[in-house]
């Protein structure tokens, strides 16, 4: 694998803790001295929130796409117009 | 959206709501709280499903229902007291800026490589295996998946710096 991959797997463990004490002691040094990765680990933090946020979505609206099924079923939907109606 | 009538996930929605929403309804909510908090627990239940970190003690049907109660509750100040699952944020409001800001940057990825995305989905959120992963997207195998998997997020990576340049 590229060397600059390489680096992005670290940085993936590192955000999900999956080093060992040492290395993570080892990776925290090397930010200390290291702004540029300081950066890109800040941008793969937030890569992953995108991640879970375009993910989130995508769930939510199959969640959503099962409710509307689900009303187009007579006994379902009767059960809750008797319950709010 | 195409359903799969076989996801079992339709047979608890069917079996759970209903219940659900008579116990809003008798707590004075309307249908749409109803199903929001219904949403949110159901969302706790497949992402922790996903995660292996799913703990029944009871019935899948009971445990989604006490999680949409602690949603609903929570909506309406009444659930101070009781938690949501552990790094669970979905119900919980962001930082205008920061929804909006993240927003436009989720936008500009949809546009440039949803292919990718769909891919980290996969991996980081599906939590599917490498191997489901290269026979799913047609890579050779597990891989080059995996290159594909860090170039896909050295993308995103690239994606967010040239956004944020722009907005500066």
């Amino acid at each position: 694998m590229r060397s600059d991959l390489n680096e992005i797997a670290q940085i993936d463990q590192y955000l999900f803790r999956q080093f060992t004490e040492e290395e993570g002691k080892r990776f925290e040094a090397r930010l200390l001295m290291n702004d540029a990765l300081v950066e890109k680990v800040e941008a793969q933090r937030l890569a992953h929130r995108l991640i879970r946020l375009y993910s989130r979505k995508k769930e939510r609206d199959r969640i959503e796409g099962i409710y509307r099924q689900l009303l187009e079923e007579p006994a379902f939907a009767h059960q809750l117009k008797t319950i709010f109606f | 959206m195409t359903l799969q009538y076989d996801d079992p996930i339709i047979e608890l929605y069917r079996e759970s709501f209903p219940d659900f929403a008579r116990m809003v309804r008798r707590m004075g909510g309307s249908l749409e709280e109803a199903k929001d908090s219904f949403h949110d627990a159901l969302l706790i239940y497949l992402e922790k499903g996903k995660a292996g970190k799913l703990q029944l003690h009871s019935s899948p049907r009971a445990y989604l229902l006490g999680t949409a109660k602690i949603c609903w509750l929570h909506t309406q100040k009444k659930g101070a007291m009781l938690s949501l699952p552990e790094g669970f944020e979905a119900a919980t409001p962001e930082d205008p800026d920061t929804e909006e800001r993240e927003q436009k940057l989720l936008d500009s990825l949809q546009k440039s490589g949803k292919k990718c995305l769909e891919l980290l989905k996969a991996f980081y959120y599906d939590h599917c295996s490498m191997d489901h992963i290269a026979g799913r997207f047609g890579f050779k195998g597990r891989r080059s998946a995996t290159v594909q998997k860090y170039k896909c997020l050295e993308k995103v990576r690239k994606e967010i710096k040239i956004t944020e340049i722009y907005a500066q």
